[in-house]
């Protein structure tokens, strides 16, 4: 299974670094900070807890455009039922896609991260440990929930929106949790980051605990 | 389909003796008011709508498990109950929240929980839209009917971390009711119950009507073709 694992997720990084769907995401949720920063009055500085929840809307965008690249990848020639035909059980496809949208998510808020500080004036003095942690804790929350239901939208026109429509509601408890650790590392004093950290774990611990038993349900040879 | 109009029928009119006793026998409450009458709708909406959610949960593992469609019925049955009954309770509480509070909306746990719910549960009606074979589209909406609920005690809670107002009428000690307003609440909530039940059946019947109805016609169209060019099946 980890076998066909990697194999994916080598595939999928080398087709999406390839194409333009990486840029096209990224450039989405870079468009989405500077945006935001229309929202700050000349020489007024945006709260930490305002430029948090812009970072993590950036990266939830990106996520679903991600996830609906990396599910396209196998809609051409029928490559969904050669993947599936494969002698391997099929939450090895999950893991792989999981991976390579981690590492794409991880790249894309590579350049977020800079964004906000720069179009929104922060400084990163808080708790950079803390932040980091939820930075992965976040992102794991993110792809188990888009490799999840990233397979639903195969072959659909009205997909993008579906996928968001989705994904966004169910993140809202996670998203919570990211704004207020990324919050307290854009200095808003008060937080109790540990405990939004625990939640995030159980949040990560709920939905790969789920998404490793119901991927093989969504992910099938059907059109 | 003869229990579920009963249920109808005796939830309608349960439901309207409710509304007599809300505002005939129900004391007005001294410090929020009238106002405070929308409770006797609001709270009997706000559970059944969660135990709507439960029940396409529940319909959707039974589904994944034994592979009925009867119970993907079911299960959207009661997700379009459920989605009604949250959108009424979504209007009652903003109407009474706007008067009580003197805000229209605030980030609460149970508020955002059941907005969230709300979202969740509409997007899993438009699965209905896709584009996919019947049994997939069953499969989507079980696994998506699973991954819902799941999602519903994660808002709560971390909603109660960000901050809560809102009252919790039954859970507190002491506080809470006076006997004839907890009579009324009661009375209130088993009634909506009957109703909702009567609903979901109803709509259930309903469903498996159209399904039957798809297959019969799906018969004829294959009998016909059969009919009219038997060399060229041949």
């Amino acid at each position: 299974m980890l076998k066909l694992a990697l194999a994916v997720f080598r595939k999928d990084l080398r087709l999406a670094l390839r194409g333009a769907g990486l840029v096209q995401s990224m450039l989405l949720g870079l468009l989405l900070v500077f945006l935001f920063s229309l929202s700050q009055k000349t020489g007024e500085t945006v709260p930490g807890q305002t430029a948090a929840a812009i970072f993590w809307l950036s990266s939830a965008f990106s996520q679903t455009l991600v996830f609906n690249m990396l599910f396209s990848f196998e809609e051409a020639n029928g490559a969904r039922t050669g993947l599936l035909l494969s002698p391997c059980p099929v939450t090895g496809i999950f893991l792989g896609k999981a991976m390579a949208g981690l590492v794409l998510i991880l790249a894309a808020q590579l350049l977020f991260f800079p964004a906000v500080i720069v179009f929104l004036g922060q400084s990163p003095v808080g708790d950079a440990a803390g932040g980091a942690v939820m930075l992965v804790l976040g992102d794991l929350g993110l792809v188990a929930l888009g490799s999840l239901l990233g397979a639903l939208s195969q072959g659909q026109t009205a997909r993008e929106s579906l996928l968001s429509l989705l994904v966004f509601p169910l993140l809202a408890p996670l998203l919570l949790a990211a704004i207020r650790v990324f919050a307290a590392l854009f200095g808003d004093a008060g937080e109790n980051s540990l405990s939004w950290l625990q939640f995030a774990a159980a949040f990560d611990a709920i939905f790969w605990a789920l998404s490793l038993l119901l991927f093989r349900f969504v992910y099938t040879g059907d059109d | 389909m003869t229990l579920s109009l009963l249920l109808v029928l005796t939830g309608s009119l349960g439901l309207a003796c409710g509304w007599w006793l809300i505002f005939m026998y129900a004391p007005v409450e001294a410090v929020m008011g009238p106002i405070q009458k929308i409770f006797y709708i609001h709270l009997p909406l706000s559970w059944w709508a969660l135990i709507s959610f439960f029940a396409v949960f529940a319909a959707s593992v039974a589904f994944l498990v034994k592979r009925d469609s009867k119970w993907d019925r079911l299960a959207q049955a009661a997700a379009e109950v459920g989605v009604l009954l949250t959108t009424l309770c979504l209007v009652t509480g903003i109407l009474w929240g706007r008067k009580s509070w003197g805000v229209w909306w605030t980030w609460d746990p149970r508020l955002s929980t059941a907005l969230v719910m709300w979202f969740v549960y509409m997007a899993y009606l438009l699965l209905n839209g896709l584009a996919m074979s019947p049994h997939r589209r069953m499969m989507v909406r079980a696994v998506v009917g699973i991954a819902a609920f799941a999602d519903v005690p994660l808002v709560f809670l971390s909603a109660r971390m960000w901050r809560s107002i809102h009252p919790a009428v039954f859970a507190s000690e002491g506080g809470g009711l006076e006997p004839e307003m907890k009579v009324t609440a009661i009375f209130c909530v088993a009634v909506t119950g009957l109703l909702w039940l009567g609903l979901v059946l109803l709509r259930r019947q309903q469903l498996a009507d159209q399904a039957r109805l798809d297959d019969l016609l799906y018969a004829a169209r294959e009998r016909e073709t059969e009919e009219s060019e038997p060399a060229f099946r041949k």
